[in-house]
């Protein structure tokens, strides 16, 4: 049984080059960097994989330590602003090093986090880069921005393309294979053509169908679940990805009403955030639906940027200046208006049946409903045929005569 | 046709003047202009269960006797669906003549403070319409929610709740016709559970004798809080607890069963706030946070929403009671 947690992702993360598609030449040139490094001939001591999200990046600084059985070392940037912490990096191991030891490469991953600031951590890595014994691999999404330019002189630059369309079908049939499921073969195709080379995302696309299907849909889910792949990502961005200039146009792409989306954010906010985050989240939630309100009011359509601003940004920004762990989190549609729906089909015999109790005892459809569970008690069959009661609604009505009864038992009791 | 009353607030509704208990200065007087047959339009304003449609009915059935029914409309203006219903059926009603010796026929128009003011001017112009073949009865829980124009068409009844000693005697005689045994303490409890509504109290009254013959003090109470939503402080302590998935189901759930409104629902929050085993400074805190939600229920669009920030600051508050 598959774990919900677990990202299929992160349980079908290659440990092997053999099982790494379509990155060949960047498989050749890392393995000749670190060989090179070893040897002490390679002219740069750390290698730098950039590209999208999603392409493999991480997984390509695993296999290598995996294959050449180094160990590796993992730095993110609050290490690198961490004294004790490089100097636990570089001194002990530069001590210990001897005949017996493992080989060592030092991963410094997402570097695009750093800033160069005092607060910063780029500074440090530059340092760390000059002093280091070991390769350091470090990786990045967005390599061409001004502050970068000092550290990329002084690594050796390997891109990592996107995962063409061919190959990310062919992971997600195998994967979908291996977990036992049978999945239309178009969904698979659209998920593969939606997801524009990032792997990861295809993964998670592919494990939240498969859990739909697991689960009883209902007819109204599933013209949903039909945009859920846009819905999906727009909500992973919004509530995972560190706030950024483009989060403000997280859901330009969905095709769903905007308070639509406010739906879905709401069900799902307390699957993402807790305490702090979910009150500042469900705090924007509040200011968007005040705008939607002075939309409706006063037909004042310009409000429309706020409440996508705080739907957007507003809610993004309730985690803080960070990014959520990535985790696989399953997003379910909105529960709200179904059940709400689904209750007023059932009240409708309650009001039906207040209405005729109602102008038999010259009294208010409202106040009999207040009323109703006493009311149901002293309805007789003589009250019953005076109302001219339809066959269900007296079915109805004896079921919460019932009801009453049980309930009163319980708490007699 | 219509035969045993089952209902006892139908089978005891008094059909005389001489009938009814308690609001005796109003009932001598709408007698004396009953008989007079010199009608004016009316207004009845009080709480519910004190008399008002009891006392519109007898006034139809002294002056029309056994016609009363065909010359007596009923109108409850919270569920007619707007002004325009209530019109229509105002017009059908008052175009044929009244049958018998008396010139006009009475609507009796339940609840008329449900009508909002644009509604009440339109209500008016009806009234002026078909002053020569109509009597308006309106009744209301509240005069001032009635604009002038209105009020000053109308002679004005103020209804008062009933005393203990009334409620008892109207109690007392259903219970003799009924052969019911009831002590002292479960007829007090019919009063104070009923709060001085006389039709509530005949319900309670009812619905008691059909679990038992015997009516106790302990079953009414029963019956009492199984009609109570009483279930706010349960959402509370789920988000105080850290909860919020549970609260916000819960409160959904209270919500809809009852169709209670967002507005009913924050002000038995703000009640319950005072009550939590919490520090007194986080009651001030969350109290504040209580008003500024109310705020934006009426300035927002999706009540439920708001309730659910509120919720989160709960949530939040527990963290804080913890810490």
């Amino acid at each position: 049984m598959l774990n919900p947690t677990t990202p299929l992702s992160e349980k079908y993360r290659p440990k092997k080059f053999s099982e790494i598609k379509n990155q060949e030449v960047a498989i050749d040139k890392i393995k000749a960097f670190v060989s090179g490094f070893n040897k002490g001939i390679s002219q740069k001591k750390a290698v730098l994989l950039y590209g999208p999200a999603g392409t493999g990046k991480t997984t390509l600084a695993h296999v290598l330590s995996q294959e050449l059985n180094h160990e590796i070392f993992e730095l993110n940037s609050s290490d690198l602003r961490n004294r004790s912490k490089l100097d636990e990096v570089l001194k002990p191991s530069t001590q210990q090093h001897s005949l017996f030891s493992k080989g060592k490469v030092i991963l410094v991953d997402e570097v695009d986090g750093v800033t160069t600031t005092d607060y910063g951590g780029l500074p440090e890595l530059i340092v760390l880069i000059e002093r280091t014994k070991f390769p350091i691999i470090i990786t990045c999404n967005d390599i061409w921005q001004n502050k970068f330019s000092l550290l990329r002189s002084k690594c050796e630059m390997i891109p990592i393309k996107e995962i063409p369309y061919p190959s990310i079908l062919e992971y997600l049939k195998e994967i979908s294979k291996k977990e036992n499921k049978i999945v239309n073969e178009n969904a698979l195709k659209e998920i593969a053509a939606k997801s524009r080379g990032d792997l990861r995302a295809a993964l998670n696309d592919l494990q939240s169908i498969i859990y739909s299907e697991e689960t009883e849909i209902m007819q109204q889910e599933i013209d949903l679940r039909e945009k859920a792949q846009d819905i999906f990502n727009a909500l992973r961005e919004v509530f995972k990805t560190r706030i950024h200039k483009k989060t403000i146009e997280a859901y330009d792409s969905v095709e769903m009403e905007i308070d639509q989306i406010a739906l879905w954010l709401e069900e799902n906010i307390p699957s993402e955030y807790r305490g702090v985050e979910l009150a500042k989240a469900f705090e924007a939630m509040s200011r968007a639906d005040i705008f939607k309100g002075r939309i409706y009011r006063q037909q004042h359509w310009r409000f429309m940027l706020y409440q996508n601003f705080f739907l957007t940004a507003g809610i993004s920004a309730a985690k803080g200046n960070k990014s959520l762990p990535d985790r696989f989190t399953k997003y379910n549609p909105p529960k709200r208006i179904l059940k709400i729906w689904m209750i007023n089909q059932k009240n409708a015999k309650k009001k039906s049946i207040s209405g005729k109790l109602a102008e038999l005892t010259h009294t208010s459809k409202k106040r009999a409903q207040k009323d109703f569970n006493i009311l149901a008690l002293i309805t007789d069959d003589n009250t019953k045929r005076q109302m001219n009661l339809s066959e269900e609604e007296s079915e109805y009505l004896a079921e919460k005569r019932q009801e009453v009864v049980l309930s009163l038992g319980k708490l007699s009791a | 046709m219509v035969g045993e009353l089952s209902i006892w607030t139908e089978r005891y509704r008094p059909n005389k003047f001489e009938e009814v208990f308690g609001q005796d200065e109003i009932i001598k007087r709408v007698k004396n202009l009953t008989n007079s047959l010199n009608l004016p339009h009316m207004m009845f304003a009080g709480p519910a269960g004190t008399g008002k449609s009891t006392l519109a009915i007898i006034v139809a059935k002294e002056l029309f006797k056994e016609y009363w029914k065909e010359n007596y409309l009923e109108l409850n203006a919270s569920d007619a669906r707007g002004i325009d219903v209530i019109r229509q059926e105002v017009k059908n009603f008052a175009r044929t003549k009244s049958l018998g010796s008396v010139p006009f026929k009475i609507i009796f128009l339940d609840e008329a403070d449900a009508l909002t003011r644009e509604a009440q001017q339109a209500l008016r112009r009806t009234m002026e319409n078909y002053t020569g073949t109509c009597r308006f009865i309106l009744s209301c829980n509240y005069s001032s929610k009635i604009i002038d124009p209105i009020q000053s068409r109308c002679v004005i009844f103020r209804f008062r709740l009933l005393e203990k000693k009334e409620m008892e005697k109207i109690v007392k005689k259903i219970a003799e016709k009924e052969k019911l045994n009831i002590d002292e303490k479960a007829t007090q409890m019919l009063y104070e559970g009923s709060e001085g509504d006389c039709r509530r109290a005949i319900n309670l009254l009812q619905a008691t004798s059909s679990i038992s013959p015997i009516i106790t003090e302990e079953i009414i109470n029963i019956l009492l809080s199984n009609a109570k939503p009483k279930d706010i402080r349960v959402v509370l302590d789920y988000a105080l607890s850290g909860d919020f998935l549970k609260a916000r189901e819960k409160l959904l759930d209270i919500m809809l069963k009852e169709s209670t409104a967002g507005t009913d629902i924050i002000k038995s929050i703000q009640k319950e706030v005072w009550n939590l085993d919490i520090d007194p400074e986080l009651k001030v805190k969350l109290t504040e946070k209580t008003g500024e939600v109310e705020f934006r229920l009426v300035e927002g669009s999706d009540e439920f929403v708001q309730l659910e920030s509120l919720l989160a600051s709960f949530v939040l508050a527990g963290l804080g009671v913890k810490n």
